[in-house]
């Protein structure tokens, strides 16, 4: 009878919890695991994004380039590789956190910012600046101000005293095509010189991108952080049923408006820097989370994924018809296209989980 | 007493008035069912009850003070709701759920105590499904899958609990585990509830306080026993029927005229029904 029979006490199923001091955390095991390997793999493509090209640097050299040591390569590493590689890791970021941010809000693995408009909006504004003759420093911010314009739009239009998941994808993809056509009638209406650049511009390239589009992003990127790290906690109970989230007292409005406005600033200011780089956004979270097997979108392990996809679709874009170089949302699309194709095959479009 | 009241509150979806100005005080530490045909408003009371639903007049008042003024997350910690059909993320386990049920307790920053963990282990013993605590809620049968969402909504830890018609979709055992959970944890920690049920009887046997609805309106409540007569259900549901003490436990017993047959074709009327000898004096045939 004196043998303690404590009762084993139940905790969420693969969560740690990590204190310090009077906070304490849930970290999922298996996400976390996920990360670091997603981590290193990243580390890994980065230093051979670094090391191939016209002529191969030995990964040794590329690491001394990268920690600042003097090194021959100075030149090939540090001023032609790394700011373009800068570009891509971080375009490669910010979409996989925007498409997560977004389809935990729609609950849809369609959505993401290439798919219900936001891309087009940047893409519609920034093609209407070139066509106006805008300088090309400014241009980021019209992809920025496209994006969230779009996003509005869609937001009005697809808000009926609340936001419904089905009808916000399908607005979405709606506008999107409207905003197109206005592209292409951009398109049509400038010279072909232009015309031109919009095209290279609007099928996604980090090619010719080096510290004045990457530190911009990086600044932006590193103010969302809060955000980010707010919309993390968010998502385990916007991931449940409307009903069941306000009873737990959350603020639903208020918390989805918070998470796709994040979402759409991280993707349009990803698109000002690097063009609309196609389904990155929305492959990156849902690789992501069949790697963590969480009940939400990883947001850290989208993050990563994006940034492993571009980076490695830049590298092949640079290698695969070399001395000609495909700009990476090309590789990107052909990727991604299949993977659409697969999820629309599984009839999971409508579902009610992203 | 009462913590929970609703005063002259009207209802409605867009531009239809679905509730009209009732008056509602649910007693404090027991079970109230609201009963009604189908449209009658009684979920959509729930709801608002719950504020899911703003009212269109009136409020609904807890502790005197107007839902709609205390923040959501204070009324998360007084009043707990489980929605008709929630629908749980792909692939979450049960215990991930559940515990979902403790954010009005959470911030940012504590997202996990060991008071949280306590309150979940404690409603998963109490509905038994600590030996689930690992499984997808997906792989889970209707019966299992709703035992987890009253857990989740017990971790909530609230005084007050409103269900939504929580035995619907689960077959007649299923349906009396349920409604049994509900009066045990009524009994053993004294919670309110307030559930909604369609099924006449059901209420009449779990019910303390039953509320009886038709066309946005309260038209009776009271003890079961007094509240259901043969000419409450036909005013309510517009049957003819007798009412019985339930062989059980005594509580009235709705028993539905005859079926249809090719001798007595007319649908028969309350009077015509055979009357069955009355053993206590607590219904009214």
């Amino acid at each position: 009878m004196s043998t303690t029979t404590a009762r084993p006490t139940v905790r969420p199923t693969g969560y740690a919890v990590v204190r310090t001091g009077p906070a304490a955390f849930l970290l999922h095991r298996r996400s976390a695991l996920v990360a670091t390997v997603l981590g290193a793999l990243l580390a890994a493509v980065c230093v051979l994004y670094l090391s191939v090209g016209e002529s191969f640097v030995p990964p040794g050299e590329v690491l001394k380039v990268v920690l600042g040591h003097p090194s021959d390569h100075e030149l090939v590493v540090g001023t032609l590789r790394l700011p373009r590689m800068t570009v891509g890791l971080l375009v490669g970021l910010a979409f996989g956190v925007a498409g997560a941010l977004i389809q935990t809000v729609a609950r849809n693995p369609l959505a993401s910012p290439d798919i219900i408009g936001i891309s087009q909006g940047a893409t519609a504004v920034t093609v209407g600046g070139l066509a106006f003759g805008v300088s090309a420093t400014v241009l980021p911010y019209f992809s920025i101000a496209g994006g969230l314009a779009a996003a509005a739009l869609v937001y009005l239009f697809a808000w009926r005293g609340g936001l419904q998941a089905a009808r916000f994808v399908l607005i979405g993809i709606g506008i999107g095509v409207a905003l197109r056509s206005i592209t292409l009638l951009f398109l049509t209406k400038t010279d072909h010189h232009i015309a031109q650049q919009a095209k290279i511009w609007m099928s996604g390239s980090v090619n010719g991108r080096g510290w004045e589009e990457a530190t911009p992003l990086a600044w932006a990127m590193l103010a969302l952080v809060p955000a980010v790290l707010w919309a993390a906690r968010a998502q385990r109970t916007v991931s449940l049923d409307d009903d069941t989230a306000t009873s737990l007292g959350v603020r639903l409005g208020r918390v989805r408006l918070g998470l796709v406005v994040t979402g759409v600033v991280l993707a349009s200011v990803a698109t000002g820097a690097a063009g609309p780089v196609d389904f990155v956004a929305l492959l990156a979270p849902q690789i992501a989370r069949r790697l963590t097997r969480t009940a939400q979108i990883p947001l850290l392990c989208s993050a990563l994924t994006g940034a492993v996809v571009v980076v490695s679709a830049d590298l092949l874009a640079r290698k695969l018809l070399a001395p000609t170089e495909l700009p990476v949302g090309v590789l990107t699309a052909a990727l991604g296209a299949p993977y659409l194709i697969w999820l629309l095959m599984r009839g999971r479009t409508t579902g009610g989980n992203a | 007493m009462s913590r929970l009241m609703a005063r002259g509150l009207t209802l409605a979806y867009e531009d239809r008035t679905v509730v009209h100005g009732i008056d509602l005080a649910i007693p404090e530490g027991r079970v109230t069912v609201i009963v009604g045909p189908n449209a009658c408003g009684k979920s959509t009371t729930l709801r608002a009850l719950g504020r899911l639903l703003k009212p269109a007049g009136g409020a609904v008042l807890l502790d005197g003070a107007e839902l709609a003024k205390i923040p959501t997350k204070t009324i998360a910690r007084a009043i707990g709701l489980l929605p008709q059909s929630p629908v749980a993320p792909e692939a979450i386990t049960v215990a991930d759920l559940v515990s979902r049920g403790r954010q009005p307790h959470q911030a940012w920053w504590k997202q996990w105590s060991e008071e949280d963990e306590r309150a979940v282990t404690d409603a998963m013993a109490r509905t038994d499904v600590t030996d689930l605590a690992e499984r997808p809620v997906d792989e889970l049968s209707g019966g299992q899958r709703q035992r987890v969402w009253i857990a989740m909504a017990l971790a909530q830890d609230t005084e007050v609990l409103l269900l939504d018609e929580p035995t619907t979709f689960l077959d007649i055992s299923h349906q009396v585990e349920v409604l049994d959970l509900v009066r045990r944890l009524n009994h053993e920690r004294g919670r309110t509830v307030v559930a909604v049920l369609h099924d006449l009887n059901q209420a009449a046997r779990y019910a303390d306080h039953l509320v009886a609805m038709k066309d946005g309106r309260i038209v009776a409540e009271g003890p079961p026993a007094e509240v259901v007569t043969a000419e409450l259900v036909r005013e309510v549901f517009g049957l003819a029927s007798v009412v019985v003490p339930d062989p059980v436990t005594g509580s009235p017993l709705v028993v539905p005229g005859a079926p249809y047959t090719p001798d007595a074709p007319r649908t028969p009327d309350a009077a015509d029904l055979p009357v069955p000898v009355q053993k206590t004096g607590t219904t009214t045939g």
